[in-house]
């Protein structure tokens, strides 16, 4: 037989329906959030891993200075086992109504119809079949407000868009590798048809993408593989295929009358101008480990919000177990287990998570999917994605919160359940062993009945502060976010290393002059990447730098001999590290470690890194004696080639993480904001509405007794409104700390380094929203006393 | 004819409070009950005869001394034994009915009928208490006397031993009580369950095969009823 009390369910749902739907709306929204982030998220990334097999992605691409040889080729796919495609492009002007407006004109790298590697993905329209047509990128076309059939003008040419695409080697559009951002703005990329591209004036850039043989298994063997290419196709072309062997090369060179044996060569002798293997190619990789970071925060998120959700039902349900405290007794008396009771009044929270957890994951997988998927449309140049099962997000959105659910309402009415059979019919649920009244100070008698309340009922108001303290700590987390962000870009604008970072492609240039700069400010560093291999987060990049025993910049490293660094705050702060300890850090693409002993701290939250002193740096990875990597300086440099400049780092470039980061998570904030407020609200309706139900017989016996309303919610009412104001005060301290924790637990998973910050003014405003929020339910309270009516107090009470 | 005996009370004493506090409820209490004997515990208030019944039904525990079932002493057995005696053995009838307040008559009688493997067919009880044309209704919707009715369902639709009706007619006007008395009596001939009633009412004794007469927490009388009335014919 199942049990009859199954029956009460969908009673007890109808009874309280309002609440109850307010709690499924909730919960379906933010687990529709959680679920829609991750699906979306994944989805995404798994479409841009599918797409190494879909439009059959490259394993690198090199460029040539003038159009390699057959021969050349050839003997570059025998010696590296690889497979060569063509992908001529040339970079000319593109002009459209937008661009006109800024000074320059925007920038399009064009190529010719794609078939054989690097597809490309169409996004809408069709692809080019006459000369004068081309397809672009479709973000850039939204960002420029280009539509389908519209002309632009590129390299002086009238092209007629038909359609907008996406390239699997460009889902962010990096011009050059080395920028530190992307720019969807005034780089663009498109596509013609062969006889259209020819048409176009621009220099042709020898571009050859490759595909390996034999597919490297792991990151460790594409960075060597591609090592060896790199060297292999380098010489090979300055030898014109003659040889791959660097040292055969060199003794080429030094040989004079080695040049016979090029004799043969010397037409397909070529130039390396650049190499750049997929995994190291940030228009590839960019957008996806960007996305990777998104779902943390999302995550804690949602168990917070869960947590605060379970707990409001344990109340609600411990609230009804004493409301029906002789029926249990009863129950209990005649057999009833207490794990049938358990189970009996779990039944509600648990339907009714599995309830939402459908609808939320419904929504999730639709509507709210599509919400994060064109947040990435609208920053990146994603392909085309399809959506997949995500068994992260079903433990995400489904299991966790059930079992959250579970536990808490486990616990609480677990708790209340274990009183014997006799204390339940006795209606004595009260496990405080205090019977006698206590002694209250000499004050007024309206003072003294509110104290008389507060003690009754301390159990309920303390059941209010945890209530209030949970959405503290989510209100934290919504206004918290965003000012941890502006925090983190200030302090690092404060304490950056300096103004501006240069990063040479050589310290040499072409004619082997060592490159300097008269800009007086400017001195040497040097700046490689491990990453860390032990400690919170395994495989964080960290940057070593050198820098002059004198540096301006960075002070503190005089002292320091051999493998002695500084570590950045930031660094210390992530990983708890101390001083005197040895820190070990490996080579992300061999096996090598490398061991540093800690010194000290340098002031810097802008980046995990290691600090020492240049000399020592060059003689402990090995490199010859004044190797330098560029320059820091607080002025610009204006007077080095900018051809011999790989990188500039500045400001900008170093916030461009929080700047993602706000961007991805800020939309999900608003919405998040008000999720959060209605939360708030129904948990203080929820908790206060417990309180006066609990008092009704006395607000009911005050009113025979002659009470006015106003007088009753002066007693009642403006005794919990205190207690709020006291409470949110109280609690948003809390809730900061909770932030900072929670934040250092998310961090933990991702590169880099904020720590959780809330402004004084951002704790007045979560205590702010708390006390509205209230402002708003002492509204429904004040309507709850006024409708308790007299008969209440003459009702047989046993 | 000699009866077999079913239930055992021997010595029971009971306290409550500690120190100046303390309150002897129970000094040492003896008797037994046959089965399916229709046994009263009759006493003024502070007598300890609900503190009894409570320690018969395994809710309650005995300072000292021993109460037992078909041979089964209570005090050897742990929560878990106890909890599996009152599914198997008992029904409870209280003197407030307190009967599931969103569960209709036939689904609050089902609530007694899960817990058993037999349970007597549901129907054929709800006439057997009049409640029929009732039992779609909620307990709301029902005189104190169509929910004591519902409660003496849910009580005995498990078939148990042992009947332990705690004042059923206390909260009841005079006609509706001695309905409800002329169903337990009913119960009791059709079922063959042994009941043990607690009431202050001496009358009801009249109805009983054994009336135990309580005061200051000690059998004074414990007395067999040769001349039984029926239910119908109590006056008070």
């Amino acid at each position: 037989m199942r049990d009859p009390m199954n029956k009460r369910f969908l009673r007890e749902f109808a009874k309280d329906w309002k609440k109850n739907l307010a709690l499924i709306l909730l919960m379906s929204f933010m687990i529709a959030l959680a679920s829609g982030m991750e699906v979306g998220n994944k989805s995404m990334l798994k479409s841009i891993e599918a797409s190494s097999e879909t439009y059959n992605l490259e394993d690198g691409h090199f460029i040539l200075k003038t159009e390699g040889s057959d021969a050349l080729l050839k003997k570059i796919e025998e010696e590296n086992n690889l497979k060569i495609y063509k992908q001529y492009y040339k970079e000319v002007d593109q002009v459209t109504e937008e661009s006109k407006k800024a000074a320059e004109p925007d920038l399009i790298r064009v190529f010719p119809e794609r078939t054989e590697v690097n597809k490309i993905c169409l996004m809408d329209g069709r692809f080019p079949e006459a000369e004068d047509e081309i397809v672009i990128d479709r973000l850039h076309a939204e960002i420029r407000k280009i539509n389908i059939g519209d002309t632009i003008g590129v390299d002086g040419l009238n092209l007629k868009v038909v359609g907008t695409i996406a390239a699997p080697d460009y889902t962010s559009l990096f011009q050059r590798n080395s920028d530190l951002v992307f720019n969807s703005i005034s780089f663009d990329i498109g596509f013609m048809t062969q006889a259209g591209w020819d048409k176009l004036n621009g220099s042709r850039k020898f571009e050859y993408a490759y595909i390996y043989n034999d597919e490297p298994s792991n990151v460790k063997e594409q960075k060597k593989l591609a090592d060896s290419a790199m060297q292999k196709i380098a010489v090979l072309a300055a030898t014109g295929g003659y040889t791959s062997d660097l040292s055969v090369a060199k003794a080429l060179e030094s040989d004079p009358s080695s040049m016979v044996a090029l004799q043969d060569y010397m037409a397909d002798m070529n130039e390396l101008m650049d190499f750049l293997p997929e995994y190291a190619n940030q228009a590839i990789h960019f957008a996806p480990n960007d996305m990777k970071k998104d779902t943390n925060i999302m995550g804690i998120m949602v168990y917070i919000f869960i947590a605060i959700l379970a707990f409001v039902f344990a109340i609600t349900t411990s609230n009804t177990i004493v409301k029906e405290a002789a029926v249990i007794g009863t129950l209990r008396s005649t057999g009833y287990t207490r794990g049938e009771l358990l189970r009996h009044y779990m039944l509600t929270p648990v339907l009714i998570t599995i309830v939402s957890a459908a609808i939320g994951n419904l929504l999730g997988y639709t509507l709210a999917k599509d919400v994060v998927v064109n947040m990435y449309y609208e920053n990146y140049c994603m392909i085309k994605y399809q959506t997949y099962w995500n068994a992260k997000a079903f433990l995400i959105t489904t299991l966790i919160p059930l079992v959250l659910m579970i536990l808490i309402n486990f616990i609480i009415i677990f708790r209340k359940l274990r009183l014997s059979p006799l204390k339940f019919l006795r209606r004595d649920l009260s496990t405080s062993k205090r019977k006698k009244a206590m002694r209250l100070p000499r004050v007024g008698f309206m003072n003294r009945f509110r104290m008389r309340i507060f003690l009754q009922n301390i159990g309920s108001y303390i059941v209010l502060y945890v209530g209030i303290a949970f959405v503290m700590l989510l209100l934290a987390f919504t206004i918290g976010l965003p000012e941890t962000i502006e925090h983190y870009k200030s302090e690092i604008k404060d304490n950056q290393i300096s103004e501006y970072q240069y990063i040479l492609k050589n310290s040499k240039d072409e004619a082997g002059n060592e490159i300097t700069t008269s800009e007086e400010t400017a001195e040497r560093y040097a700046i490689s990447s491990l990453e860390t291999i032990s400690g919170v987060h395994v495989g964080e990049e960290v940057s070593v730098i050198g820098v002059s025993k004198d540096s301006r910049f960075v002070k503190g490293t005089e002292g320091l001999t051999g493998n002695e660094v500084l570590v950045s705050s930031a660094f210390k702060e992530k990983f708890g590290l101390k001083n005197g300890s040895t820190l070990t850090l490996g080579d992300k693409y061999s096996d090598e470690t490398y061991d540093f002993v800690i010194k000290g701290v340098y002031e810097y939250q802008g980046g995990i890194g290691i600090f020492m002193p240049i000399e020592n740096y060059n003689t402990y990875f090995g490199l010859d004696e004044g190797t330098f990597t560029g320059y820091l300086a607080a002025n610009a440099i204006t007077d080095i080639d900018v051809d011999n400049i790989y990188m500039t780092i500045t400001l900008e470039d170093i916030q461009a993480t929080a700047v993602q980061f706000d961007r991805s998570m800020g939309g999900m904030m608003d919405y998040i904001s008000v999720g959060c407020a209605v939360l708030a609200i129904l948990i203080i309706f929820l908790l206060t509405k417990l309180i006066i139900e609990k008092n009704a017989v006395s607000i009911s016996m005050v009113k025979v007794l002659g009470y006015e309303n106003r007088e009753i919610n002066s007693l009642y009412v403006r005794l919990t409104t205190i207690l709020v104001i006291i409470f949110a005060i109280g609690t948003s301290f809390l809730a900061v700390l909770g932030l900072k924790l929670l934040f250092k637990l998310v961090m933990y998973t991702m590169n880099g380094w904020f720590s959780g910050y809330i402004s004084p003014l951002g704790m007045v405003k979560m205590i702010a929203i708390m006390i509205i929020c209230y402002l708003i339910v002492m509204v429904f309270d004040m309507r709850r006393i006024k409708k308790i009516p007299l008969a209440d107090a003459l009702k047989n009470v046993e | 004819m000699t009866k077999e005996e079913f239930l055992t009370v021997s010595n029971v004493c009971k306290a409550f409070g500690t120190g100046d506090s303390r309150q002897e409820v129970l000094r040492g209490m003896d008797f037994t009950v046959a089965k399916g004997e229709f046994c009263v515990l009759l006493g003024p208030s502070g007598s300890g005869k609900s503190t009894l019944l409570n320690i018969i039904g395994g809710i309650d525990s005995a300072d000292d001394g021993y109460i037992s079932i078909a041979g089964d002493k209570l005090r050897d057995m742990n929560e878990k034994m106890l909890t599996r005696y009152r599914r198997k053995h008992l029904g409870y009838v209280f003197q407030l009915y307190n009967l599931i307040p969103n569960l209709n008559v036939k689904e609050n009688i089902e609530v007694g009928a899960y817990l058993s493997d037999k349970p007597l067919d549901i129907d054929e009880l709800l006439n057997t208490l009049g409640l029929w044309d009732h039992r779609y209704k909620l307990p709301n919707q029902l005189s104190g006397g169509q929910q004591q009715r519902t409660s003496i369902g849910r009580a005995i639709v498990k078939n148990p031993d042992i009947l332990l009706c705690d004042e059923p007619t206390g909260a009841l006007d005079y006609n509706t009580s001695k309905e409800i008395l002329k169903l337990i009596e009913d119960v009791n001939q059709k079922y063959g369950n042994t009941i043990i009633m607690v009431t202050h009412n001496a009358e009801i004794s009249k109805m009983a095969d054994h009336t135990i007469k309580l005061r200051d927490g000690k059998v004074r009388k414990n007395i067999v009823n040769d001349n039984k009335i029926s239910a119908v014919e109590l006056e008070w």
